[in-house]
């Protein structure tokens, strides 16, 4: 564990001198994600100009769910994004080979061994956010309130990532170029709608087969209004099936790996 | 030491025919087409051996270093690298292992070697003096101590070999698999790549596979060589059967103006005979080169040693 954490700490050093190098890149991608943020604050805000609550949240209450899925994908931008973005080309490429020599997990070398400096700002602008949704938070805040919040965006996080994980192995089988990241990012819209507007066949799909919902919806809604014990299990099932089913295709895409020759 | 039982590897691919039609057809039914890398393969090297795997492209040479490295599973059949099933991919044994290849790159492009190496030390755990004393033994015998601190990206590709080289040794392994390390050299940095190579062998004497497609490299590192046609091994011995085989032949490739032609000459032969050429051609160009590793395996399946 600790190992890992100092190989992390050199990852960190090593995106943050290589991000220097490239000043143009750098200034351009904060701009681009001020704009993605300006115009998802904005989009709640003109609807609430319109109606008072929307999916039976207040304007405040919608606020901290858009801080909470802002810093949830600025987390993933900053984190995870690059290195799965890169991934399907390491497989075609046959790049992976030396990952899997190592005498260390290749799954947390790809993962994260591109850390977007790029994007450090947004994940900084979205905290900032994210803090203040909760600073002007009109009612009380208690203390299991927040660590249950937090952890549970901690746990968001961990499945957005396996989501994604999830649609970049077919690569394996497929070759295809991008896998099916591209369906990532649409079906992605749904991390940013409150749960409650998903109903019947769709409800189950974001729920429990692609859980965008359990990402920040769910974490939000605990925090706003509490979540009962069904749900806390059900997020619970969710997550660690996930994970486990993610492993499992990792596994099982290693051993159809067949590495494109030199 | 390793050992190779039957070991066989399968490659399924679809067959495409040419154009837009053959993609559409494709996308409706699909052919397919199974290619036989390695065909029920065994093979047994010692502590301490280098071992010469020589053959054509596609003869099946990286797919057996892949799947001995863990790379690749296995369709079938055994193998132990130092008691361990590569492809499970023990730590214990990864840590042992080093993987070179001529056309892939292991260092970070954008970073001087050194910080990669940095890495390597935490990945490998090398303690602080070990490294210490690797990494100025390898910079000195490969004469690469200037260029540790500059980006990768930035060096010649023989400089980038040795940088490979480096990488790969930091942390002292027992085996040894290098598929190629010499391609795309110039002469001079393949002089230096082979040279420091046999010292090293000397020196630490661990497991090592060496595929090449340069002779030289074979004749100057590999007592035992082993010949791979198709996927079998068509040849396992020594060295030096190989070159009494051969003679000391050279071969001559000649272009002019109406053809070009290669002739196997005996080295004994080689001004009259070259003469000759001049004599009765018009030469427009002359090389004068070491058989090629296929003109070889040729050459071997024609007077049909005994295959073992």
């Amino acid at each position: 564990m600790k190992r890992y954490l100092r190989l992390y700490l050199y990852f960190l050093q090593f995106s943050f001198s290589k991000a220097m190098e490239f000043r143009v890149d750098f200034t351009f991608r904060i701009l681009m994600d001020v704009i993605y943020f300006v115009v998802n604050i904005l989009l709640f805000k003109v609807l609430f100009l319109h109606t008072d609550l929307i999916g039976g949240w207040t304007q405040e209450q919608m606020m901290v769910f858009v801080g909470s899925y802002l810093l949830v994908d600025s987390f993933n931008m900053t984190v995870f994004a690059t290195n799965l973005w890169w991934f399907p080309s390491y497989i075609n490429k046959g790049d992976l080979d030396y990952y899997l020599i190592r005498p260390v997990s290749p799954l947390f070398f790809l993962s994260l061994r591109e850390f977007s400096a790029n994007s450090l700002m947004n994940l900084l602008m979205s905290l900032a956010f994210f803090i203040y949704t909760l600073v002007s938070y009109s009612a009380p805040i208690g203390m299991g309130q927040l660590i249950g919040f937090i952890l549970l965006l901690i746990n968001g996080f961990l499945i957005y990532y396996c989501i994604q994980m999830l649609m970049v192995l077919p690569v394996f089988w497929t070759h295809s170029p991008r896998g099916f990241i591209d369906l990532f990012y649409s079906l992605g819209i749904a991390m940013e709608r409150p749960d409650r507007i998903f109903k019947g066949w769709l409800r189950i799909f974001f729920t429990v087969v692609i859980p965008f919902s359990l990402i920040a919806s769910y974490p939000a809604k605990y925090f706003i209004e509490g979540l009962d014990t069904a749900a806390l299990i059900h997020v619970t099932l969710v997550s660690v099936t996930l994970w486990l089913v993610m492993l499992y295709v990792w596994k099982k895409a290693l051993q159809s790996y067949s590495s494109a020759s030199s | 030491m390793i050992k190779v039982q039957n070991l066989t590897k399968t490659f399924v691919s679809h067959i495409k025919e040419p154009g837009l039609k053959g993609s559409l057809k494709a996308l409706v039914k699909r052919e397919k087409k199974t290619k036989e890398a390695l065909k029920s393969i065994n093979l047994e090297i010692k502590q301490g051996e280098i071992i010469g795997l020589i053959g054509a492209n596609g003869a099946g040479k990286t797919t057996l270093v892949k799947i001995l490295s863990g790379i690749v599973h296995p369709t079938s059949g055994e193998a132990t690298v130092l008691g361990f099933k590569p492809w499970e991919r023990q730590n214990e044994y990864r840590k042992q292992m080093s993987l070179i290849m001529g056309q892939k790159a292991q260092v970070w492009w954008d970073l001087p070697a050194l910080d990669s190496f940095l890495l390597l030390k935490e990945i490998y755990q090398i303690p602080d003096k070990i490294y210490k004393n690797n990494i100025e033994f390898l910079a000195d015998t490969l004469m690469v101590k200037d260029q540790l601190r500059t980006q990768v990206r930035k060096l010649s590709l023989g400089e980038r070999m040795k940088i490979e080289l480096m990488a790969a040794l930091l942390h002292r392994p027992q085996v040894i698999f290098m598929d190629e390390p010499t391609i795309g050299l110039d002469l001079s940095s393949q002089r230096a790549v082979r040279e420091f190579m046999k010292n090293y062998q000397k020196e630490f004497k661990p497991i090592t596979i060496l595929t090449s497609h340069y002779m030289e490299d074979i004749k100057e590192l590999c007592p035992r060589v082993v010949i791979i046609k198709e996927g079998e091994f068509v040849f396992d011995g020594a060295l030096s059967q190989i070159q009494r085989l051969l003679g000391d032949e050279k071969c001559l490739s000649v272009t002019t103006k109406e053809n070009t032609f290669k002739v196997n000459v005996p080295r004994t032969e080689l001004s009259t005979k070259t003469a000759e050429i001049f004599k009765t051609n018009e030469v427009l160009d002359l090389n004068i080169h070491d058989p090629s590793i296929e003109d070889v395996i040729e050459s071997i399946m024609k007077h049909g040693m005994n295959p073992k």
